[in-house]
């Protein structure tokens, strides 16, 4: 074929394509692209144009520390999230069908149900005279209620709730591709459990602990509802202090910066968990 | 009484209400290569399992050199074992995985490349040290799997149907490398499989399992030639069995009649039977002679079909009694003329036909 022909071919694939999509860009377009660049040009425009609200986000220590606190918390939530996960993951992965089916419809189904009605009950339960406090002060362990509830122990119990399933479901594919009998074959190869863990299942689930993982961390830099809900003053997040800085300071400019911040860190780790992923599928396919 | 050097006594495996395994007991000397053989569901991979340790047996006990294994976990009881499906650690080398039971015991860095030298070289993958599982072809990962298994020196290695997954071919090769490396490590094997030809092929002793139970061990000309049971004949080999009436049995030579009314003496006798007795009389496909001169007792037979298979040739015959045989002798010893006439009758030595109980 000549590249005549297939330029010619192309040319004429190309706009019938791009008018099929047209609604779909301008969708994007409208309600993606251009708040965005909006959000973009105040955080450098107001209250004057300039970088001053990245100065002032960047070397105030005050913003730096809830900076810094974000990332604690993504960091802590995702561990504990990993930690909790992977013995569920590797539990429905090897159990029978149909048996890890309900269980996996009862996790989807705590998806599905209201992020705030989880938060609040996730309230009811660690206040200090709380179900859990009263519980634990009942059997007579505790004598003082425990401090569970507006700190980052709130915060971290509430948002590893939320998070897990995000954590389960791409640790399970990662686990069910792993046949049991290559463990059993290192056990009797001399490996104890902990050894066959370590050196045998660890290394072969990291693909679907980093693809989790990632996720989880993305999405807790983010998270308003549980951290403005359980957490304390003392340790803000990045997302209540930008809704602070909107809603109570009308301080537009500052706002859109710390918000601006945080969507370059997301999508930067967005890009490295794409790169992950796109990896593992192609050390997969080969 | 020196201690066998490992002892199956009693063993019983029950899964609830069935059980798989009926008191199995049997001792294998040092050095033998004995395989359990027989159907699917006869219990040969569960006893496989409970001397691995991945199945607790519901009575019975298995002792190595006298000491009883079942206390033992999986991972101290020494032994090596290759599975029916690939299992190397997809995420280490060739090398790594065949050194992964050296590293588990920790020992010395020098040691390990000693021994995954010689283990590589063994199974003749030296070339391949660096290569991921993945980047093998199936004969070549289960050579790797049986490195792997024999890089500690167990006392025992236990094969479980690894070639299963294999084409006939690569099968056969492979074969011959397991009965060499066996020939030249001395280890004791204990091999699985449904395969009749495989299990002669490769072992010292076979044991063929029905329900649970070893209905024959033996060599595997004993299981062959002098089968136990008509099962045995049936699993080991080819076999005609033809409907016939026991009339008597003096030492242990039987007369029979068959359907047609022939009468045949001189059969060996499974067992004691009534006269009047209803029973099978089993000859192989290759006794059977055709040839001019042969001599032995005889059978009438309507040739239905001639096929020629090279070395044999295989006929299609029908007896008076309308039962229809297979023949299949030699083609050295067969002239065509021999297969031309339709009604003829065949020979064969009663000595090599087993009457069993119908």
């Amino acid at each position: 074929m000549s590249v005549e022909a297939q330029q010619g071919i192309a040319s004429k694939r190309i706009p019938a394509g791009l008018g099929g999509l047209l609604p779909a860009l301008t969708l994007i377009g409208l309600f993606f692209v251009v708040p965005v660049l909006a959000l973009l040009l105040r955080s450098v425009t107001d209250p004057a144009p300039g970088l001053q609200n990245y100065a002032a986000l960047l070397g105030d220590g005050t913003y730096a520390r809830v900076f810094f606190n974000t990332f604690l918390v993504a960091a802590v939530v995702t561990i504990v999230t990993v930690l909790v996960a992977f013995p569920v993951a590797w539990m429905l992965a090897i159990m029978p069908p149909a048996l890890a089916s309900v269980l996996f419809g009862i996790i989807i189904l705590s998806m599905w149900t209201n992020l705030l009605t989880r938060t609040y009950a996730w309230m009811v339960l660690l206040q200090r005279t709380g179900v859990i406090n009263r519980a634990l002060m009942g059997a007579g362990i505790i004598d003082q209620p425990l401090p569970l509830i507006n700190n980052l122990t709130g915060v971290t119990i509430g948002m590893v709730y939320i998070m897990l399933p995000f954590m389960i479901l791409p640790l399970v594919g990662t686990l069910r591709a792993i046949d049991p009998m290559t463990l059993r074959a290192a056990a009797l190869c001399g490996a104890s459990p902990l050894a066959a863990f370590r050196r045998i299942l660890l290394p072969l689930s990291l693909p679907g602990i980093a693809a989790g993982g990632l996720m989880v961390f993305v999405m807790s830099l983010g998270y308003f509802v549980t951290p403005a809900l359980l957490g304390g003053t003392s340790n803000m997040m990045l997302a209540e202090m930008i809704a602070q800085m909107i809603q109570s300071l009308l301080n537009w400019g500052l706002g859109s910066a710390a918000a601006f911040i945080l969507l370059v860190v997301t999508m930067a780790l967005y890009a490295l968990q794409i790169r992950l992923v796109g990896a593992r599928r192609a050390a997969g396919g080969a | 009484m020196t201690e066998p050097f490992l002892s199956i006594r009693k063993l019983r495996k029950a899964f609830g209400a069935f059980t798989a395994v009926h008191d199995v007991t049997l001792d294998i000397p040092k050095g033998e290569f004995l395989t359990f053989l027989g159907p699917s569901g006869s219990g040969k991979s569960t006893t496989l399992y409970a001397i691995a340790g991945f199945q607790d047996p519901t009575s019975g006990d298995v002792l190595l050199q006298g000491k009883s294994l079942l206390s033992v976990p999986s991972h101290k009881r020494n032994i090596g074992m290759v599975f029916q499906r690939y299992t190397l650690f997809p995420h280490l080398s060739v090398a790594e995985n065949v050194a992964f039971p050296l590293r588990v015991r920790r020992r010395p860095d020098a040691e390990v490349k000693r021994k995954v030298a010689d283990m590589l070289a063994l199974v003749r993958l030296e070339s391949f040290a660096e290569r991921l599982p993945g980047a093998l072809s199936g004969g070549q990962q289960q050579r790797v799997a049986l490195a792997r298994a024999l890089a500690y020196d167990p006392p025992i290695l236990l094969m479980d149907e690894p070639l299963s997954a294999l084409d006939k071919k690569l099968r056969e090769e492979i074969q011959t490398e397991i009965r060499r490396i066996h020939r030249e490590t001395g280890v004791t094997i204990l091999y699985v499989t449904h395969d009749q030809e495989e299990a002669l092929h490769l072992s010292d002793r076979i044991a063929l399992f029905r329900d649970g139970r070893i209905e024959q061990i033996g060599t595997g000309e004993d299981l062959y030639l002098r089968p136990a049971t008509d099962f045995v004949a049936g699993f080991i080999g080819n076999s005609n069995f033809l409907a016939a009436e026991h009339l008597e049995t003096v030492n242990g030579a039987a007369t029979v009649r068959l359907g047609d009314g022939s009468l045949i003496s001189g059969i060996n006798a499974n067992g004691s039977f009534q006269r009047g007795q209803k029973a099978r009389l089993m000859i192989r496909p290759e006794a059977f002679r055709l040839d001019q001169g042969s001599t032995g007792a005889e059978l009438a037979v309507e040739i239905v079909d001639v096929a020629f298979y090279g070395e044999r040739r295989r006929i299609v015959a029908r007896t008076g009694a309308g039962q229809e045989i297979d023949i299949r002798p030699t083609s050295a010893t067969l002239a065509t003329q021999d297969v031309e006439t339709r009604h003829r009758p065949v020979f064969f030595d009663p000595g090599a036909a087993f009457l069993f109980p119908a």
